[in-house]
């Protein structure tokens, strides 16, 4: 009986292990699945926060194409005022609140990663 | 004493026994498992079709979204970034509700919308801006399914590459001028200004490098599109990137397995191709 247990673990670990890879890399994958954004519509409630968030959104997600030019302080500031609108998020409609999450983490995970690559570069 | 002596020394003789041989199957899967398996490319009409059967019911199938009429029209960054699709097929979470909202595919699709003379038709709504029995079969699978575009048709006076439409010459010719921006869904950028061009060196060395362009990637996407998410930062990726990783949809693989030029044509992407093809190195 414990024969055929090690034999069953042993074989277990035999077909876990090179899965183990493909888990991975599934998992990285559905970092990118989670949907995404949208700038129509807005804040259900308050027309005016809606604005200022709006505003605020489209102001700081509108620098990403120009990232590589921002110094490290410019980088760290948009990345703090991305993780100061993730509060207002709760605010916002189910669908609204899904796309807008991903589009924030779109835009700090890129601010976030010219960091690092700039402070890899000065290395 | 000496049989019970045996006994051990045949238990143990079977336990290496059982030991070596699932240490052999194991070894055998991790080498099988890094090997590249390239899968042969769907026929051109259905390259890069998704399709999406979370929310399939009995009158309606999955909806079977064509890449190539879309991008045809509009950037990959508009519709992944903007409009917020995932990468994936039923990664996004797409359903009806959603789409009656103004999200993902009735973010354009609303009735209201129009490109050129055309106003698109609006999908998943109920309210009697559109018949649902007619609009529901423009997506939806079923037997009332009605395909207005065909491939063959749509694509006739696209410019060919070796495997399907040739998209950068056809931008390139003005015969399409895929749309960047939305008003109400995007935010005003400008383009993107670094351009710098990266040489990937080969794992291997009986294979050319990779002049990897950020100028022709960024025509149609967008940094955020790529970065962190596909492709982390060099030194994060450093020790994964393989064409095992690619082959499987990760890295370059992630549009390039199923939506842009497949990876079947090594020189495509390897100038030369392997060292030792003298050919157009495909593999289909």
């Amino acid at each position: 009986m414990r024969k055929l247990a090690i034999f069953v673990s042993l074989l277990a670990c035999g077909f876990l292990w090179p899965l183990r890879a493909e888990g991975q890399s599934a998992s990285q994958t559905q970092a990118n699945t989670a949907p995404p954004h949208q700038t129509k519509g807005g804040l259900a409630a308050d027309p005016a926060e809606q604005q200022a968030f709006q505003h605020e959104f489209d102001d700081v997600c509108g620098r990403t194409q120009d990232a590589m030019l921002l110094t490290k302080d410019e980088l760290k500031d948009l990345m703090r005022r991305c993780d100061a609108l993730v509060p207002k998020l709760t605010k916002l409609d189910e669908t609204q609140r899904k796309v807008y999450k991903r589009r924030l983490e779109q835009c700090r995970g890129l601010f976030a990663y010219v960091l690092d690559t700039k402070k890899d570069s000065n290395k | 004493m000496s049989s019970t002596r045996r006994r051990i020394r045949t238990s143990s003789l079977r336990a290496a026994a059982v030991v070596l041989l699932c240490g052999t199957f194991i070894a055998v899967i991790a080498v099988q498992g890094q090997q590249v398996y390239l899968q042969a490319a769907a026929p051109e009409d259905q390259f890069g079709d998704v399709t999406l059967n979370q929310h399939v019911t009995l009158d309606n199938g999955p909806v079977v979204f064509n890449h190539w009429l879309h991008r045809a029209k509009f950037t990959c960054r508009l519709c992944h970034v903007d409009i917020g699709f995932a990468m994936v097929a039923n990664g996004t979470g797409i359903n009806a509700k959603t789409n009656e909202e103004g999200f993902y595919c009735g973010a354009c699709h609303d009735g209201k919308r129009q490109f050129g003379n055309v106003t698109v038709f609006a999908s998943c709504r109920q309210d009697g801006v559109a018949k649902a029995d007619v609009t529901c079969s423009r997506c939806h699978a079923s037997s009332k399914t009605t395909r207005k575009y065909s491939y063959r048709e749509f694509t006739a006076k696209l410019p060919k590459a070796r495997y399907g439409i040739d998209w950068m010459a056809a931008e390139n010719a003005g015969v399409i001028k895929p749309i960047d921006v939305i008003d109400g869904l995007s935010i005003a950028k400008q383009r993107i200004n670094n351009h710098a061009e990266l040489a990937i060196a080969p794992q291997v060395q009986w294979f050319t490098g990779i002049h990897f362009s950020h100028e022709l990637h960024t025509k149609w996407n967008s940094c955020e599109l790529c970065h962190p998410d596909i492709f982390p930062t060099q030194r994060d990726r450093a020790a994964n990137m393989s064409m095992y990783q690619i082959a499987n949809g990760r890295f370059c693989g992630a549009c390039h397995v199923k939506v842009a030029f497949p990876i079947n044509g090594c020189n495509q992407c390897h100038a030369n191709g392997p060292m030792w093809v003298n050919g157009p190195g495909w593999i289909m």
